[in-house]
């Protein structure tokens, strides 16, 4: 893979510390159009290993979209189109080569309504493990929903009724069943698009213990609506406007010292 | 316990299991992706498969054999009495004159020869005289050349059906008619052209005068009683169970009932004609009221219900908008939802007539499988229909008759996209969004 | 002067009273005073009030003369007639009503003419009746309506009242006639069975109506026809099962390529493709299967040494199975497009291909979906008729091999149901207990099916 000596030389708008030490994901002059429109305009960004980042801004403002680059989730879509580089520990991951089944076992994603499929708990998580052939006997399935049940803080509720549909479970626990599925591929990253969004307070805040404890084993990028949820988990913050990334930095001091007009509009409540 | 504890894998584990899988995986989703084209392209190779089948025999079937003689129209002999009168022509000695004519080319010797050339021009060639005559009676006393169509026998011949290395005995037409008919051709007497018959002729026993007029004009004359009957009915219905019927148990249960009606196979509607319109109510067979009335009976649920999903498309703030300046329910109705669910409405009606123009089985238990000559004038005279004439085409044993079966089948089709074109431009053009 | 000229009439006479309500009212206008409704609703209500008593006196003399003279006309029919063995109502009626219609097939019989003249009487006398009737109500009740306009009169709510019943009566006509399809068929089935047990019907192994009424000497059976209607089901279920699996999986495979696999352009090029073959009216079809299809599979099987007959269950089946391809497909098609994009969206995100994501996601979901379209397929395949009867054959073979000629339920009701006949006889009768059963079997199916969609439905709801 061609390794971009100048990776990080960049000529940007973004305001801010868009690098990082120990990137797992760099992102350079990201671009994204749906047909003839931008969402995504000129977005450079690195995303460390075992960080928790969130992306917030207006909605509208592309954190999903780019989020959805990220794992490549907008390949489904025939109009959306990706220019610019993304490198998943410096391979390009919109390289012709790569297969994005990998890439998305790699890189795992939680969405914003919970979407169990339409089967048992123990099927939804163990489906992951089972089309990549991650176990090789019962046993080792088992011990693999198992855990990533316990990681997900869902074992003690259901370890009684694993086989009974996940669709009967309440909107928190559903998230944390789509969590657990997807740390049941052993991911290094996880996306997650604003999961808290159609789950009331006691169920957010479940979400948000477990997002903590997650980030110690994984990177996740959060996408959330919420600057008080941003503030809550991630150690860094990304806030985006119009399709542009206006300011990165630590968390504390995006929302104590923004220095871009904008994003203290934001912060502020004056943007919403 | 197993020995070797499972444990967790690691990221990089994790993804070294997946990326030795992709291969395979890959492999196994290309194949489904060639099974779903194998799919499309078998069932797209079908359509075009019995699109160029019919198309193939249907196209010549416009087109038939001609033989041009130089007649002499005997005032005497073609009209006897004397006053031009249909009947006093039809007494007249047309056949012979014809014969006369073709004689004169093709010199027969004796009664078999002449036996043989009678079969060279059709039976109809006296009829065409007739009204040549009654036309014109000018051209009576001259020699003109007319053209004439020639037996289907002939016609099947000179397309190469009927083969000349073909044993005599195992052919339909013998050496001597062979021996004419060539002689014919040499003295550049048969011609190829556009049918005289096809288009414009009713049914026949014999191929090479047989057209489809009757036939058009009966399916024309059933889908107007069947609109008529269908459609004021089905929207009706539809505006009544929409709008005003209580919403019950029996609302369900009609509701239930129109559905299930709409799968009912065409033949019971065919056995309910003939069991309560014929049997019940004396109706006279065979007459395109009848077969409006039961492809009617047939058309009312697809109109039922597209025009009930059409009223409920409206958008509630319309007619609220409506009741807010103080309309009645109907007003509402009849200003508002109706206009705007009209194009749903004719759509779901046109693909119903559609169905019904293609709509056999039932009209067979009826009665319009009768064989007519007459082109019907009203709905009240015995009529047939397309489909039917298509049907009783293709039992006949004559070769032409195959012919005149795929191009009765394409002017059907052509009919038929005609009304599925009207169809979606109607759709479009009068569309809404909201 | 004859039937329509009366309708004109009472056309005339509702449009007449239409302009003398709207002149009153406006004159009540006129004089200041306050009117409940628009001047035209007193027009509107007029007229209807005089036009519809008349119009359903109008129809009713039209419609029951006809079935009361044909129940008097057969007193003219001479005794021997009558109770001759061939004696056929209907043939009966049809030559007097030619007689009448002045279609005359060489030499007429006195009674008929007798008949036929008497007739001539009779529907004069109706139309002067109803010439009488018709007007008169037309007139008079037309006056009611008018003398009922005054400035107190809610006209428009008495418009609004008369034309929702009209609708009301529209439903109910919908509604009687499928009431009406089942009883009459149930009704006459039942006839039937008086005459032919129903075991016999459902579990008798020959299916030989054709000796009826006329003894075919040196046959070996006797003459007595038999009413075993297992060939004919089991001719129906192997057309069927054939035309499956045909359409069962172009149909899925379609479907699941359009929905998943193709771009926006295949799909708009070939999704109204298959939808053309749904459009093509099945006497095409049997055309095809007649006169092409046939004939390649019985080249065919001779080049690979098997015999297969001229109409085989085998060439039927298969056009068959291509005219429905589409049912299943645009169905398949639907309810696969039914599925949540963020069930997709879920298995996408953990890394699957496309095919684990269908396997996996996509049909477990839409898996009552399918069914149901399969089921509506099969009730289409063994309702189809004409195909049946064009490429396959009459001969009520009781045979599981798709290359002999086999004989379904439809071809049987068509056949023996087409050209003149007799209510009487159990042969047209069996027509009647065959559609039944056939109705019961569809209807079962459809309902069937309707409800696992529904149920599929309210699941993503």
């Amino acid at each position: 893979m061609v390794i971009n000596s100048n990776i990080n030389n960049v000529k940007t708008k973004t305001i801010g510390e868009i690098f990082s030490k120990d990137p797992k994901i760099i992102c350079r002059h990201v671009d994204v159009f749906y047909g003839d429109k931008q969402a995504i305009k000129d977005v450079s960004i690195d995303i460390s290993s075992r960080e928790i980042i969130s992306f917030i801004g207006p909605s509208g403002c592309g954190k999903s979209t780019f989020l959805r680059c990220l794992n490549r989730m907008n390949d489904t879509i025939d109009t959306c189109k990706v220019k610019g580089t993304i490198l998943l520990d410096k391979d390009d991951i919109y390289d012709e080569k790569i297969d994005v089944v990998p890439l998305r076992a790699k890189i795992g994603m939680v969405f914003q309504k919970p979407n169990p499929f339409p089967k048992s708990i123990y099927e939804n998580v163990a489906y992951g493990p089972r089309i990549h052939g991650l176990s090789s006997s019962k046993e080792e399935l088992d011990f693999i929903v198992e855990n990533s049940l316990k990681d997900s803080g869902l074992w003690q509720e259901v370890k009684d009724r694993l086989n009974s549909p996940g669709t009967g479970l309440s909107g928190g626990q559903q998230q944390r069943l789509c969590i657990a599925r997807a740390i049941a591929v052993s991911p290094e990253i996880i996306l997650m698009d604003e999961p808290c969004s159609a789950l009331d307070p006691i169920a957010t805040a479940k979400i948000e213990e477990l997002i903590n404890q997650l980030g110690k084993n994984y990177s996740i990028v959060i996408v959330t609506h919420s600057m008080q949820q941003a503030a809550r988990i991630s150690q860094r913050t990304a806030y985006f406007h119009l399709g542009e990334l206006i300011e990165v930095g630590e968390t504390k001091k995006i929302f104590t010292r923004p220095k871009d007009k904008q994003t203290e509009a934001y912060i502020s409540g004056r943007i919403g | 316990m197993n020995n070797n504890k499972p444990k967790i894998l690691t990221a990089n584990e994790a993804s070294m299991i997946v990326e030795s899988s992709v291969i395979k995986r890959r492999k196994k989703d290309a194949r489904l992706k060639t099974y779903g084209r194998i799919a499309i392209g078998l069932a797209v190779s079908f359509l075009i498969f019995l699109f160029v089948s019919i198309f193939s025999k249907g196209i010549p079937g416009f087109f038939q054999y001609y033989v041009t003689l130089d007649v002499y129209l005997d005032r005497d002999r073609l009209d006897p009495k004397g006053d031009l009168s249909p009947e006093s022509l039809y007494n007249g000695d047309a056949r012979s004159i014809v014969l006369e004519s073709l004689y004169k080319v093709i010199n027969p010797k004796g009664r078999k020869e002449k036996k043989a050339a009678k079969k060279i021009i059709s039976t109809n060639a006296d009829v065409r005289i007739s009204k040549m005559v009654l036309d014109d009676p000018n051209i009576l006393g001259k020699t003109i050349p007319i053209t004439f169509a020639v037996d289907d026998d002939i016609d099947s011949f000179l397309r190469g059906y009927i083969k000349r290395e073909t044993p005599s005995s195992e052919r339909r037409i013998n050496d001597t008619v062979i021996k004419f008919v060539d002689k014919l051709s040499a003295e550049n007497k048969i011609s190829y052209k556009f049918s005289d018959y096809i288009l414009t002729g009713s049914a026949s026993r014999s191929p090479e005068i047989a057209g489809i007029k009757g036939a058009f004009i009966g399916s024309l004359l059933t889908l107007a009683v069947c609109f008529i009957i269908a459609f004021p009915l089905g929207v009706a219905t539809a505006v009544y169970l929409e709008e005003f019927a209580p919403k019950n148990r029996i609302t369900e249960i009609i509701e239930v009932n129109i559905n299930n009606l709409a799968a009912v196979p065409s033949v019971v509607f065919g056995i309910l004609g003939l069991a309560i319109f014929i049997g019940v109510f004396g109706m006279p067979r065979s007459i395109p009221l009848l077969g409006g009335m039961v492809l009617a009976l047939m058309t009312l649920p697809t109109i039922i219900i597209s025009s009930r999903a059409a009223i409920r498309a409206v958008p509630p703030s319309i007619k609220d908008a409506a009741y807010g300046i103080g309309a009645s329910k109907l007003q509402t109705i009849f200003h508002h939802v109706l206009p705007l669910a009209m194009p749903g409405m004719l759509t779901g009606t046109i693909i119903g007539m559609a169905q019904a123009l293609g709509e056999t089985a039932p009209l067979l238990m009826i009665g319009m499988v009768a064989f007519i000559v007459d082109i019907p004038g009203g709905v009240t005279d015995p009529g047939t229909v397309l489909p039917v004439q298509i049907f009783m085409w293709a039992d006949f044993a004559e070769r032409m008759f195959i012919q005149k079966t795929s191009s009765a089948i394409i002017v059907l089709l052509v009919f038929l996209i005609f009304m599925n074109a009207a169809a979606v431009i109607l759709r479009k053009k009068l569309e809404r969004r909201w | 002067m004859n039937e329509y000229s009366l309708l004109i009439i009472l056309l005339l006479i509702s449009t007449l009273w239409f302009y003398f309500g709207n002149k009153t009212a406006l004159s009540l206008k006129k004089k200041q005073l306050k009117l409940n409704s628009l001047p035209h609703y007193y027009g509107i209500y007029v007229a209807l009030y005089s036009f519809i008593p008349a119009l359903f006196s109008y129809l009713l003399i039209l419609v029951f003369d006809g079935i009361l003279f044909s129940n008097l006309i057969i007193e003219f029919v001479p005794k021997e007639i009558l109770n001759s063995p061939d004696f056929n109502k209907i043939i009966v009626l049809a030559q007097i009503d030619n007689a009448v219609r002045g279609i005359y097939f060489g030499e007429q019989p006195d009674w008929v003419t007798i008949a036929s003249n008497q007739m001539i009487e009779w529907n004069y006398h109706s139309l002067i009746l109803n010439f009488f009737c018709s007007i008169s109500l037309a007139l008079g009740i037309g006056y009611l309506g008018f003398k009922n306009i005054n400035e107190e009169f809610r006209s428009r709510n008495s418009v609004e009242k008369i034309i929702i019943s009209l609708l009301g009566l529209s439903s109910i006509i919908a509604i009687l006639t499928t009431i009406g399809i089942v009883f009459s068929v149930i009704f006459e089935s039942l006839r039937f069975f008086a005459i032919i047990p129903a075991s016999e019907f459902l579990f008798g192994l020959i299916w030989n109506p054709q000796f009826e009424g006329a003894e075919r000497a040196g046959s070996g059976q006797e003459g007595l026809a038999t009413y075993g209607s297992v060939p004919l089901f089991v001719g129906t279920f192997l057309i069927s099962l054939i035309a499956l699996c045909v359409s069962v999986p172009i149909g899925l495979f379609s479907a699941v390529y359009l929905s998943e696999y193709a771009n926006k352009k295949e799909r708009s090029i070939f999704k109204p493709l298959l939808e053309i073959l749904a459009g093509i009216p099945t006497v095409v079809y049997g055309f095809f299967a007649a006169l092409t299809v046939a004939p390649l599979m019985r080249n065919g099987g001779s080049l690979i040494g098997l015999d297969v007959a001229s109409e085989s269950a085998l060439a039927a089946g298969f056009v068959m199975g291509i005219m429905i391809i589409p049912f299943i497909s645009s169905l398949s098609d639907d309810v696969i497009n039914a599925v949540p994009q963020s069930l997709r969206d879920a298995g996408y995100g953990l890394g699957s291909t496309k095919n684990e994501v269908i396997t996996n996601v996509i049909i477990p979901a839409a898996l009552p979906g399918i069914i149901a379209s399969i089921i509506l397929a099969v009730s289409r395949a063994i309702g189809e008729t004409m195909i049946v009867v064009m490429a396959a054959g009459l001969a009520a073979n009781l045979s599981f091999n798709p290359l002999d000629a086999v004989t379904t339920v439809t071809a049987q009701i068509v056949t023996i149901l087409v050209g003149d006949q007799e209510f009487e006889s159990a042969k047209t009768l069996s027509a009647f207990a065959l559609a039944l059963t056939l109705i019961v079997i569809t209807l079962i199916l459809n309902f069937y099916a309707l409800h696992v969609v529904k149920k599929y439905r309210e699941q993503y709801e």
